[in-house]
């Protein structure tokens, strides 16, 4: 009885190895760029004629992060925002201003980013030299007017993040 | 270092970013099924929340817009979403294509104080 048993455990397993089959998992790493919203920014308003992202102004600075899966294929271009995307009607001029800087990286290879970043106008280019992750943090201020406030209502503007292939 | 390595999956996990993708970083042009018109495929995948439509543009070396056609300009594209779409270009302009670009577009009603518009270029070689 046992004999037999045994004998077609031995044929069930010998049958099951004959159909078993690789599941193979296979990937591969191209070059991609990801951008990732980290932290959306709160205008802070220190003073009635100023809206500013500056924690010390009552505000939070936006921070994105924007991954590369392989150095040296594109350029990161951040602009800090020159106009409000939603805005009471506005009587008088704004002066913008702002100011991009990496607050984080994933490898200590990125230190160099912030000495060899461009700036013009209101946009900031780094070139992605190194594999990994990095964040931004975009400081943004809005200035009205030589002595007028601000009008009561709600102010939204947007941070620009691109990631060009080079 | 094997700190920063914990501290950046810390961030990685706990901060619940969301991306913008889109692949591949350098589309070849071929021949597509019309004539005088070539063709490429890219894709779109969507990881942020905050963000359902990207806008498709395609640009030359200085930045000015190229002819193109595509099944929507705009996409829809739910979040962790993929899509892929065929972005078709007439033969006499492909020589001067240089970016295929998708930018998101937010909602007016969704853009948080200061709101971050992602654009992501792969460039045509």
């Amino acid at each position: 009885m046992f004999k037999s048993i045994f004998t077609l455990g031995a044929i069930g397993l010998m049958s099951s190895a004959a159909f078993a089959n690789d599941t193979p998992i296979t990937g591969n790493v191209s070059s991609k760029c990801s951008i990732f919203t980290d932290t959306p920014g709160v205008y802070g308003n220190p003073t009635p004629d100023e809206l500013s992202t500056e924690s010390a102004d009552g505000g939070v600075a936006p921070v994105l992060r924007i991954d590369v899966s392989i150095a040296d294929y594109y350029t990161a271009k951040i602009s800090w925002p020159n106009a409000f995307s939603t805005a009471p009607s506005l009587s008088d001029s704004v002066a913008w201003d702002g100011e991009v800087t990496v607050s984080n990286t994933s490898d200590t290879n990125m230190s160099g980013y912030e000495a060899a970043k461009l700036e013009y106008d209101n946009h900031t280019e780094y070139e992605l030299t190194v594999a990994g992750s990095t964040w931004f943090s975009v400081m943004s201020e809005a200035k009205y007017g030589v002595g007028k406030a601000l009008p009561g209502g709600e102010y939204k503007a947007n941070v620009t993040a691109e990631c060009i292939a080079d | 270092m094997k700190l920063v390595y914990y501290a950046v999956a810390a961030a990685l996990v706990f901060t619940g970013a969301a991306a913008h993708e889109m692949t591949p970083t350098y589309p070849k042009m071929k021949p597509s099924y019309i004539d005088e018109v070539s063709t490429t495929q890219m894709r779109m995948w969507n990881r942020r929340n905050d963000v359902f439509y990207y806008e498709i543009t395609v640009f030359d070396d200085q930045w000015n817009t190229v002819p193109f056609a595509t099944p929507n300009k705009v996409i829809r594209l739910g979040f962790l979403e993929t899509k892929t779409f065929d972005v078709y270009i007439r033969d006499k302009d492909v020589a001067r294509v240089e970016y295929i670009c998708s930018t998101s577009k937010q909602l007016k009603q969704d853009v948080q104080s200061t709101g971050i518009k992602s654009r992501i270029c792969s460039r045509v070689k």
